[in-house]
């Protein structure tokens, strides 16, 4: 053998000595970390709040800038009537049920005559419903908000105010009455209409309960109620109250 | 102790069945969509009446201001579907948005052409009218006001104003002549042509009409029927313009030129007794009109620099109320016969003519007309709830009609001429 030693060869698994690139890499893993640390601290500081599909719109109008108008010039039309061209009618649409707008009448047949009485005024009968409904002998575990047992304040009774606004506004959205009732008729139209809602959300049932002597004001009423369907789901505590007892709605002009 | 007992149990079941009661207020009040196909011609003699009926009965529920009348090119029913609730299929109507149908029916019999009309509830498939009604044969428009009337009556409890007439100025040339016609203009009557021919006020019985001439070579006011011979009412030699029929037909009131100003006059209906009501010497006092009680009167005077409307009570003519405050030229006032609001016109800012209402009471001003060309001389219909008024919006000046708020304007019917000083009477 000659004197040139032949090194055996070295694996690449195998450890090396502590060295600059060792360092290099403990350094990578602080850096990467601290910035992933201000990245999560930067996304939980700049976390923007859930998106409310359901949350009523602000209306905000911009004003234009300029002088304002005096008040000896004649008034102007902010928006100014249509132009006269013909009115369209709204497209067709393809009839999932035919016959039901045909039926003879559109009105269910009576409930239980319970319902008759809930027109009368008397204290919140929403807490009313909802404390009697916290009553009903559930297991305490199902009930939500109950243990305060505090109908004024507690997180149920938010939740269900919150829910009839929705129902409100949904079937407000809907409640379009025709210009053919006279005005002196309108200041005393008042019909009451009472529903069910399953706890998807699904309109049961809807019934006059009470007709405003209108024939046009009452139909217009269901329909705003039935074009309105569905709702959405009601909070859970409410459920059982909604589908067995409904909910009454007294429409005014 | 048994009573209370069962009290104590009952009363919390009954609270227990009691369901939440939500009010909701704030309904969307539109007009009603409505269906209002072409009539059915039951005979031959019919189908030549028809489209005369048609578009005078479609034009009216259009103008009428509480319809939506659907476009008839979206109907989904068959054309040759039935006239009674069992045959037709109101899903179909449903489907294109209408609420309520309106189906007519025509038969000429002899010299008279006779009309069936019902009127259905889609939603329920209900016959909420049914009339019937006969006019001479050439009269198929009058058939059709007479339905739309109905009609109108049927929904609102008010009177229509379908049947009603309307006086107007026709410029022909150099002269102008004056017309009597249906509310629409249509079947207009000329009353008094080939000279100048001013402001026309349709007469208490809807059958003449009252206007300012210079057929002598001087003004005067004249009455007159249509192909009839003028009546004269006042003719002293001064301007006689504006004359008003009070709401009772008994008494007439007119603007008479004195020296550099005009004055308020009331007379008999025939021109009798003329008494002034205004004394400004120096001012002019016009456009007198009367309020629904007949006791008082609003019109245009300059006392105050500026054309502008003012009130008076005419038991007391010195009890004068300045009606207007914003604008620097306001005339042509016309009360509505609901007695709330008088029409008016007015020159705004940037030199157009447009409408507007003044409320009586409170002197609110709203503005009906803007940005459209100019738009003058307004006048309700009988019940108060349409205007007519002129507007050159479209290059010539037409006759157009609105609902008193503003909304819903429409082109009166009328052959292309140039139109103006539209007066809505009975």
């Amino acid at each position: 053998m000659t004197g040139a030693a032949v090194q055996a060869p070295v694996s690449l698994l195998a450890r090396r000595p502590e060295g600059p690139l060792g360092t290099f890499l403990f350094w990578s893993a602080v850096v990467h970390a601290v910035l992933l640390s201000l990245a999560v601290v930067y996304a939980k500081m700049h976390e923007t709040p859930p998106l409310d599909l359901d949350q009523k719109p602000i209306r905000a109008t911009l004003v234009r800038q300029g002088t304002p108008r005096e008040e000896k010039l004649l008034p102007r039309i902010d928006t100014p009537p249509p132009p006269p061209v013909e009115q369209k009618a709204p497209a067709p649409v393809p009839a999932p049920e035919p016959p039901r707008t045909a039926a003879p009448s559109p009105v269910a047949p009576p409930a239980p005559p319970r319902t008759k009485q809930a027109g009368e005024k008397k204290a919140d009968p929403r807490q009313k419903l909802l404390g009697a409904f916290e009553k009903l002998g559930k297991p305490k575990s199902e009930v939500i908000g109950a243990a305060d047992g505090d109908p004024g304040g507690d997180s149920a009774v938010a939740e269900g105010e919150a829910y009839y606004a929705r129902l409100r506004s949904q079937i407000t959205r809907f409640y379009d009455v025709s210009d053919t009732i006279p005005d002196a008729e309108r200041i005393r139209l008042t019909a009451q209409v009472a529903l069910l809602i399953s706890s998807s959300g699904q309109l049961d049932r809807a019934r006059l309960a009470k007709s405003s002597g209108n024939e046009l004001f009452d139909t217009a009423v269901l329909g705003a109620v039935k074009r309105a369907a569905p709702f959405s789901p009601p909070p859970p505590h409410l459920r059982d109250a909604l589908q067995k007892y409904g909910v009454v709605l007294m429409f005014r002009p | 102790m048994r009573t209370l007992v069962l009290s104590l149990l009952v009363c919390p079941l009954a609270a227990l069945a009691q369901a939440p009661v939500l009010e909701i207020s704030g309904a969307n009040f539109r007009p009603m969509p409505i269906g209002v196909p072409a009539p059915q011609a039951l005979n031959d003699a019919a189908r030549t009446v028809s489209p005369e009926f048609d578009e005078a009965f479609f034009f009216d529920c259009s103008a009428a201001g509480i319809f939506q009348v659907l476009d008839r090119k979206s109907y989904l029913a068959d054309a040759r579907e039935g006239f009674t609730a069992s045959t037709i299929t109101f899903s179909r109507w449903a489907d294109v948005g209408a609420e309520a149908l309106v189906k007519v029916q025509l038969s000429v019999d002899g010299r008279d052409v006779r009309g069936e009309m019902r009127l259905f509830t889609v939603s329920s498939g209900k016959e909420d009218l049914r009339m019937v009604h006969v006019e001479p044969l050439d009269r198929p428009r009058r058939l059709a006001h007479f339905f739309a009337d109905a009609l109108y009556k049927h929904f609102t409890r008010e009177p229509g104003p379908f049947l009603s007439h309307m006086a107007f100025v026709r410029k022909v040339g150099a002269n102008k002549d004056v017309y009597l016609g249906d509310w629409d203009g249509k079947r207009a009557q000329p009353v008094a042509q080939g000279s100048i021919n001013l402001l026309p006020v349709v007469g208490p019985q809807g059958d003449s009409v009252a206007y300012t001439s210079f057929r002598s070579g001087h003004p005067a006011l004249y009455l007159q029927r249509p192909g009839g011979t003028p009546v004269t009412l006042v003719n002293t030699g001064a301007m006689v313009t504006g004359a008003s029929f009070s709401p009772d037909g008994r008494r007439l009131a007119f603007s008479m030129s004195q020296g550099e100003g005009a004055q308020i006059y009331v007379a008999d209906a025939n021109g009798a007794n003329p008494q002034p009501l205004t004394d400004t010497p120096y001012f002019i006092n016009s456009s007198p009109t009367w309020s629904p009680d007949g006791k008082r009167i609003a019109f245009v005077s300059t006392r105050g620099g500026t054309p502008q409307l003012y009130v008076l009570t005419v038991a007391n003519p010195t009890e004068v109320r300045r009606l207007t405050f914003q604008g620097n030229y306001n005339q042509t006032p016309d009360w509505s016969p609901r007695g709330d609001l008088i029409a008016f016109t007015a020159r705004d800012e940037r030199n157009a003519f447009d409408l507007f209402t003044v409320n009586v009471e409170t002197g609110k001003v709203n503005r009906l007309t803007q940005d459209q060309g100019n738009n003058e001389e307004p006048s309700f219909a009988p019940n108060g709830r349409l205007l007519v008024f002129s507007s050159d919006r479209t290059g010539s000046s037409m006759l157009w009609v609105m609902t008193a708020d503003g909304q819903n304007q429409k082109m009166l019917p009328m052959d292309k001429g140039n139109f103006s000083t539209p007066d809505w009477g009975p």
